[in-house]
């Protein structure tokens, strides 16, 4: 017990401090929570926790199965259009939209997976690519115009008062840090179940899964198919936050930008997506500030630098040292006990 | 017998095509037809371009080159910026050029310091800030103003140049960034496979004195430029943006995927992420919106007998536009598949005919094997990924006449290659061909029903479309051939 206690402890800190995080705001400034710098801090939290939904999603994919998806953008869109769509459209209550969602995410993310799938590495990546550029190119097309809005893409989704994050900040505050809560233990409970652990066999080397008698491809549809719902669910959130849904929630960028998050944070660790999302977030908020429109340039170079020499992020680069100091720390224990 | 059976997969599918374009052109009028595959083996000219390069360097090397789209737009921007606004050019590319020299100093530096960890990243912040004040107020609004019509804004080449003092400064700097940045990747294993010290030597010096000479010629240079006339200038500029295309390949491939063979999935996470810089490269100097460019005389030579009536009589009018079929068919685009049709030759010569291509093909077949015989398979790699970004470099500029410059196009022909070479087989030239044309074909096939309107028997009124259905429905060729082959028509690789 006071082992799983002291694993947990930084989780439930973290926790504690993102709850008590807008109310500290408001107390130190001395704003109501729904004015100035409280107000603008949540809404930069609440853009954190959907990023860091979707980076997670990414991360079932390239951190536990060893997918590695170019086309991620497009469950993030589908979800985001499918929600504006429904309830602008359709008049369809908010619950229900989020079902069918769910249910067009599934068979999406179930269509992509099983014809993409059927190839390997960097040809799944182009291949997903490709599909997610297409997705791009038709939401952007002015022939469903009356639908997607074009290029404006899709403004005025009416959302319920009570969640409506033009009026009632907070609460969509916490329905944000809510949802991110309940995607990182649905999401640590798939990968400590038996299909994670076979994803992580497919990681390490598919063939050998396969020749222990398990069905690849089905494990790694299914994986698909989670990322894909999870990703559409985050995309759902921000069509919400956003009060609209545009061309730019398909576009490469946002695949890159979930990258960028799991390789800030460590793929393949659960909560490193989801830190990176909100290194990501700031940085770029401060960047901006700082450097103007030429961030996102500056942007791209510390990716690439990432890439070249921090390859395991934040959390993963930690998790190595920590052992390292460990080790050192025993050492050196155990000579002056001597 | 034996060759049918070889190419078994190839007959059956010349046969589906065949098939399927009896059945598309079926019920069309010889006019139109003719016109629609003269514009789809146009596009699969330029689609041929981008994807043979995708294509050779994922066979011999396995990396999977996404910014090779971008490669596509640099050349066109190279290019086009080469034919109007040459300053541009003269100004800027010193720069880069002493950068590049400071970095080249790395095997060097290695011989004498090996920095630890976190000086390594002192060096980078330092040189970071280095390059930043060296490039501080850099007047590149006022350089690039002359070019973009669009704005119309012009500023007088006297106005825009900085004197060459802080110009010689800015190049000074320039090079300090680059050997301070490359004294932090100095490694002792550089060292340990580094060319020999005066070879180093003599580079570095080499691309300095090029700098300060590009850069003590920009007046004289840039009205050398702008007064030869247009076509010459237009050959000149394929042959800027190629050279352009080569080295930033070359120094993709030397720089960023070289350290990364041992890791790669990183690579090209490494590859995707430089669309994104290019991208943001090309909106910041040249701003979101596109440009369209000059068709050179030789294709726009007005007279009142145009359209010509003939290709013979066309070399004497030089027309904008030919009869063909019975239809004027615009000369510039005839051009576009000379082009694609002599690199087609070219590509084969030198797979074929020489012995740098030789190698090649004995690398796409088992590298590891090229190299214990003795041949430095590095540097045929960094060759063969600068000949398939110089080839897409060059596509980009002869295509920009055609379909103007844009930030979009990076990603529009990364695109259209992925799906070529998907269909045609990666690593496979004859694969390259077929998918480029099947692709082509398609895409001029579907741009011209859905603009013409599709209607079936059951339909009160035809359904017409934007472009972009056509665009977007070339994926669904893809789909197909993923279904039934996922390994291309051509492909052996899996």
């Amino acid at each position: 017990m006071t082992k799983s206690i002291r694993d947990h402890l930084p989780y439930l800190l973290l926790l504690a401090a993102l709850v008590v995080l807008p109310f500290a705001i408001s107390f130190l400034t001395g704003e109501p929570l729904n004015k100035g710098i409280a107000l603008f801090s949540q809404g930069l939290m609440i853009q954190v926790f959907i990023l860091a939904v979707f980076a997670l999603s990414y991360d079932i994919l390239m951190g536990h199965t060893g997918i590695l998806s170019f086309g991620h953008a497009l469950f993030f869109g589908t979800g985001a259009y499918a929600l504006g769509i429904l309830v602008k459209y359709a008049h369809w209550s908010l619950p229900v939209a989020i079902l069918a969602i769910i249910v067009i995410a599934a068979l999406e993310s179930f269509v992509i997976g099983i014809l993409s799938l059927r190839v390997h590495g960097v040809y799944f990546a182009m291949v997903t690519l490709a599909f997610a550029t297409v997705a791009f190119i038709l939401v952007e097309a002015t022939d469903f115009k009356q639908w997607t809005g074009a290029e404006d893409g899709l403004h005025g989704i009416p959302v319920p008062d009570a969640i409506n994050p033009a009026i009632h900040r907070t609460e969509f505050y916490f329905l944000a840090l809510a949802f991110a809560v309940a995607i990182f233990l649905l999401v640590k409970l798939f990968v400590d179940s038996p299909s994670g652990r076979v994803w992580a066999a497919i990681r390490e080397n598919e063939a050998r899964a396969t020749s222990i008698g398990f069905n690849t491809l089905a494990f790694k549809v299914q994986a698909t198919i989670i990322s894909g719902i999870i990703a559409a669910l985050a995309g759902a959130l921000n069509a919400m936050w956003n009060l609209s849904a545009t061309p730019q929630t398909m576009e490469v960028g946002t695949t890159i930008n979930a990258l960028l998050m799991t390789i800030i944070g460590g793929s393949g660790t659960i909560i490193g997506p989801m830190l990176g999302a909100g290194v990501l977030q700031l940085l770029g908020y401060f960047l901006n500030l700082w450097l103007g429109s030429i961030w996102q340039l500056v942007f791209g170079l510390i990716y690439i630098l990432l890439v070249l020499f921090v390859p395991y992020g934040i959390v993963g680069t930690w998790r190595v040292k920590q052992l390292d100091w460990r080790a050192a720390w025993r050492a050196r224990f155990a000579r002056v006990s001597k | 017998m034996a060759w049918i059976n070889q190419n078994r997969n190839a007959l059956i599918s010349a046969v589906i095509v065949v098939i399927v374009l009896a059945l598309m052109f079926n019920g069309m009028s010889p006019q139109t037809a003719s016109s629609v595959i003269l514009s789809g083996i146009t596009l699969a000219a330029l689609y041929f371009l981008v994807a043979s390069g995708v294509s050779l360097i994922f066979g011999l090397m396995d990396v999977l080159n996404f910014a090779h789209g971008s490669l596509f737009m640099i050349g066109a921007y190279a290019g086009w910026t080469y034919y109007t606004n040459p300053r541009l050019l003269f100004n800027t590319g010193s720069l880069l050029l002493a950068l590049v020299a400071g970095f080249a100093l790395s095997p060097l530096l290695a011989r004498f310091i090996v920095l630890p960890r976190w000086a390594r990243w002192l060096a980078f912040l330092i040189a970071f800030v280095i390059a930043i004040f060296s490039v501080r107020d850099f007047p590149i609004d006022k350089l690039v103003a002359m070019g973009m019509t669009m704005t119309g804004k012009v500023i007088p080449t006297a106005e825009a140049q900085e004197p060459m003092t802080t110009m010689l400064m800015r190049l000074a700097g320039a090079f300090l960034a680059g050997a301070v940045a490359s004294a932090g990747i100095a490694t002792r294993s550089a060292e340990r496979r580094a060319a020999p010290m005066q070879q180093t030597i003599a580079l570095v010096i080499g691309m300095i004195v090029a700098a300060v000479i590009i850069l003590l010629a920009r007046e004289p240079g840039e009205q050398f430029i702008l007064q030869t006339d247009s076509n010459w200038r237009f050959l000149m500029a394929m042959v800027a943006g190629a050279l352009t295309g080569g080295a930033i390949g070359a120094l993709m491939e030397w720089g960023l995927i070289r350290p990364l063979y041992s890791r790669p999935i990183y690579q090209i996470l490494l590859t995707l992420g430089l669309t994104f810089v290019f991208d943001q490269v090309v909106r910041f100097v040249w701003g979101p919106a596109g440009a369209f460019m000059e068709i050179p005389k030789w294709f726009n030579t007005p007279s009142k007998d145009c359209p010509s009536d003939n290709l013979w009589v066309w070399f004497a009018q030089n027309c904008d536009s030919v009869f063909i079929g019975g239809r004027p068919f615009p000369s510039y685009r005839l051009f576009i598949i000379l082009v694609g049709i002599l690199m087609l030759i070219v590509i084969a010569l030198l797979l074929q005919r020489t012995r740098f291509g030789m190698i090649i093909r004995a690398g796409v077949q088992d590298s590891e094997m090229v190299e214990a015989l003795g041949i430095n398979v590095r540097r045929v790699f960094t060759l063969v990924f600068a000949i398939g970004a110089a080839l897409a470099g060059l596509g980009g500029v002869v295509a920009a006449p055609f379909l103007g410059v844009y930030p979009g196009m990076a990603m529009e022909f990364l695109l259209q290659a992925f799906i070529v070479v998907v269909i045609g087989g990666l690593g496979s030239i004859p694969g390259a061909v077929a998918g480029a044309l099947l692709v082509g074909l398609a895409r001029a096939y579907g741009d011209n029903i859905v603009l013409a309107g599709i209607q079936l028997p059951w339909m009160k009124d035809a359904i017409s479309g934007s472009p972009a259905i056509a665009r977007a429905s070339t994926v669904l060729i893809m789909a197909i051939v993923l279904f039934l082959k996922p390994t291309g028509i051509f492909g052996k690789k899996d």
